[in-house]
């Protein structure tokens, strides 16, 4: 378990060694102190209930901060389509500003944390946080060619723990499109926690897509909150393969008449990996929509948590919210945890939830069978259709392109 | 081409079908005709291997007991079965699984898997002949296919797969006359003296298309008679009744 105290030193040396730029000494030991108050989160807690932090935390008696001065990058991790490169090595972001027509890269600038009540492990992030990037579209602006964030994992970096904050701004009637991947070169003992905050304003669109693949004693907090304003849409797609521990947390703010924000993600998952969803899509205003769907396939004895609340206030009527998860138990080993939430105080709005969770179709297999294709092609196409559900929804071709070769990849290994 | 003999199939510990016998020459086209609950759907999934359904006796195929061979081992040595209510799955498009079940079928019998570009064209040939959109094909298979499109794609598999013995389980149901003769023409145009057929049906209607070699009545899981196709007309008229007890 995290030692309080010790951290408490911890906290001291990490002021004092300049990862923390003077303004925001404030605001990080207040957030720190909260952080100390609320303690590490237990699964008696309603809000980290299924999560798998509290226990991972346990692995992490001692924290160690450090900052890797190596900027290296190897070139062959490029996608090698025309793309914007945003490089966070170990945490820290190391490739060039960009600054051209209406797109600015830099990094991370903002000083104005905020607190949520429930989340302690927010506190701990706005305490000991490194600057990631900053991504600005001004108005009117539509980025040509993708955004790629690399999140680099290096074999030579000494510390457990990295921090970042993030941060995307789109001005009115603004787009781009986002691809994030993690890419680990060790299986070193990491505990990461990531912010990200995204505003969007009137008639922007963001589209981001994250590949969270195959790591070993990682635990990943990701923590989006996103604000979405009159006619705004964000549309998020992610592909989580073995990723030994990871939570995907998110807050969709919709406040503007027209906002929309659909979110979809793939669990592929084995051996005892475990992967959970926390999303909250708050309905402000009327005529806003919101789409999440989850499929998770889960071999052995690995586990997939979904906690999907769809909250409507009073004033949001003609709300449309849709929530689907689905989950496919290929071992009898295997769980899939499910807490769809809505909560509606609105009385003309259109909400819709469902979960299920099963084995393969043995129908399904029989007739695959029956056409000369053998029973273990004939459970791997099954697992890559299920999947494929969400890829397919997926609009740009090379992404798109690279979930399917992503899944064909792993479903063939 | 099938030579069944005394076969007996249980599904959990029940017995549908007790003693059967039935010789089918290659060529041939058998009809099986019976009431509901008689047993015919068990005995297509029987001859498939389906699992679940235990067989015993003999299932002479080509002068081998396939008894012992799973579903996939009968379907690569050319036993097909068009299904009654062809199974919809999701996110598995039409045309992949069309060329996977293909080149399964061309690799179990040491053949050269066919490419991309190959399939294309040879599905592109076949399915204008059974009135299939290409759309379709693009589709994830079966999902939201009507039902006439669901039967035309069973057939459309069963030319590209060109098997030597076809079950056509209740092909029949669910399909508008029109859809009905487009089947059949498919069905007819692969008649040869090298594949055999044997369709199960509940009616003659499709047997005034198709029209059989020979007609089984199939009740209490036993064929009961046997005649031409003319004892099809005989049980449109009088029903199966009698033949119950």
């Amino acid at each position: 378990m995290i030692d309080i105290e010790k951290l408490k030193n911890h906290f001291k040396d990490f002021k004092k060694s300049g990862l923390a730029n003077s303004q925001s000494i404030k605001n990080r030991t207040d957030a720190f102190e909260r952080f100390c108050q609320k303690g590490i989160p237990t699964l008696k807690q309603e809000h980290w209930k299924y999560s798998p932090l509290s226990k991972d935390l346990a692995q992490f008696e001692n924290l160690k901060f450090t900052v890797n001065q190596d900027k290296y990058f190897d070139a062959v991790n490029y996608e090698k389509f025309d793309h914007y490169q945003i490089v966070l090595k170990d945490g820290v972001l190391i490739s060039e500003n960009i600054k051209e027509n209406g797109l600015e890269i830099t990094q991370y600038k903002k000083d104005n944390f905020y607190e949520i009540e429930k989340n302690q492990i927010l506190d701990f992030n706005n305490a000991f946080f490194t600057s990631g990037y900053e991504i600005k579209v001004d108005k009117n602006y539509q980025v040509k060619k993708p955004i790629v964030i690399y999140n680099y994992f290096s074999k030579d970096f000494e510390g457990n723990n990295i921090n970042n904050k993030n941060f995307i701004f789109l001005d009115i009637n603004s787009k781009v499109e986002i691809f994030e991947k993690n890419i680990f070169d060790e299986e070193n003992l990491i505990f990461f926690t990531k912010n990200l905050d995204i505003e969007l304003k009137q008639d922007a669109s963001l589209i981001k897509y994250y590949l969270n693949s195959t790591n070993k004693n990682k635990t990943i907090y990701n923590f989006i909150r996103s604000k979405l304003e009159k006619n705004s849409q964000f549309e998020k797609f992610n592909f989580s393969h073995n990723v030994s521990s990871c939570r995907d947390e998110i807050i969709a703010d919709l406040n503007g008449e027209h906002a929309f924000v659909s979110l979809n993600n793939i669990q592929h998952l084995s051996q005892k990996c475990f992967h959970e969803i926390k999303w909250e899509i708050n309905h402000n205003e009327e005529n806003t929509k919101s789409s999440q769907f989850v499929k998770s396939a889960l071999h052995d004895d690995s586990v997939s948590a979904f906690q999907g609340k769809i909250f409507v206030e009073s004033k949001a009527q003609k709300t449309d919210g849709y929530q689907l998860s689905r989950a496919l138990l290929l071992s009898d080993q295997s769980k899939f945890l499910s807490k769809p939430e809505l909560e509606i105080y609105a009385d003309d709005v259109k909400c819709s939830h469902g979960s299920s969770s099963g084995s393969i179709d043995k129908d399904s297999i029989f007739y695959l069978r029956s056409r000369g294709i053998n029973e273990v092609d004939a459970k791997k196409m099954m697992i890559e259709g299920f999947l494929a559900e969400v890829i397919n929804k997926i609009k740009n071709e090379k992404i798109r392109s690279i979930f399917f070769n992503k899944l064909n990849e792993i479903n063939n290994s | 081409m099938i030579n069944i003999k005394n076969l007996a199939v249980s599904v959990e510990d029940k017995e549908i079908i007790k003693n059967l016998n039935l010789e089918i020459n290659s060529g041939e086209v058998h009809a099986i005709m019976g009431p509901n609950g008689s047993g015919k759907s068990t005995l297509s999934y029987a001859l498939s291997g389906k699992d679940g359904y235990e067989a015993k006796g003999e299932i002479n195929y080509n002068g081998e007991n396939i008894l012992d061979l799973n579903t996939e081992e009968r379907a690569q040595k050319g036993i097909f079965l068009a299904f009654q209510y062809p199974i919809e799955i999701p996110g598995v498009f039409t045309n992949n699984f069309l060329r996977t079940s293909v080149n399964a079928v061309k690799k179990s019998k040491g053949e050269k898997e066919i490419n991309a570009v190959e399939f294309l064209s040879l599905v592109k040939e076949k399915s204008q002949k059974l009135k299939i959109d290409k759309e379709m094909l693009s589709r994830p298979l079966n999902v939201g296919f009507s039902g006439g499109e669901k039967k035309r794609n069973e057939i459309l598999q069963m030319s590209l797969l060109e098997p030597n013995f076809v079950i056509m389980d209740e092909t029949d149901s669910g399909l508008d006359i029109d859809a009905l003769k487009v089947v059949s023409n498919g069905v007819n145009a692969m008649r040869s003296p090298k594949r055999s057929f044997l369709i199960i049906t509940h009616y003659q209607r499709l047997l005034n298309y198709i029209k059989p070699d020979y007609v089984h009545v199939f009740a209490n899981g036993k064929i009961v008679q046997s005649g031409d196709w003319k004892l099809a007309l005989e049980l449109e008229n009088d029903g199966y009744a009698k033949f119950l007890n």
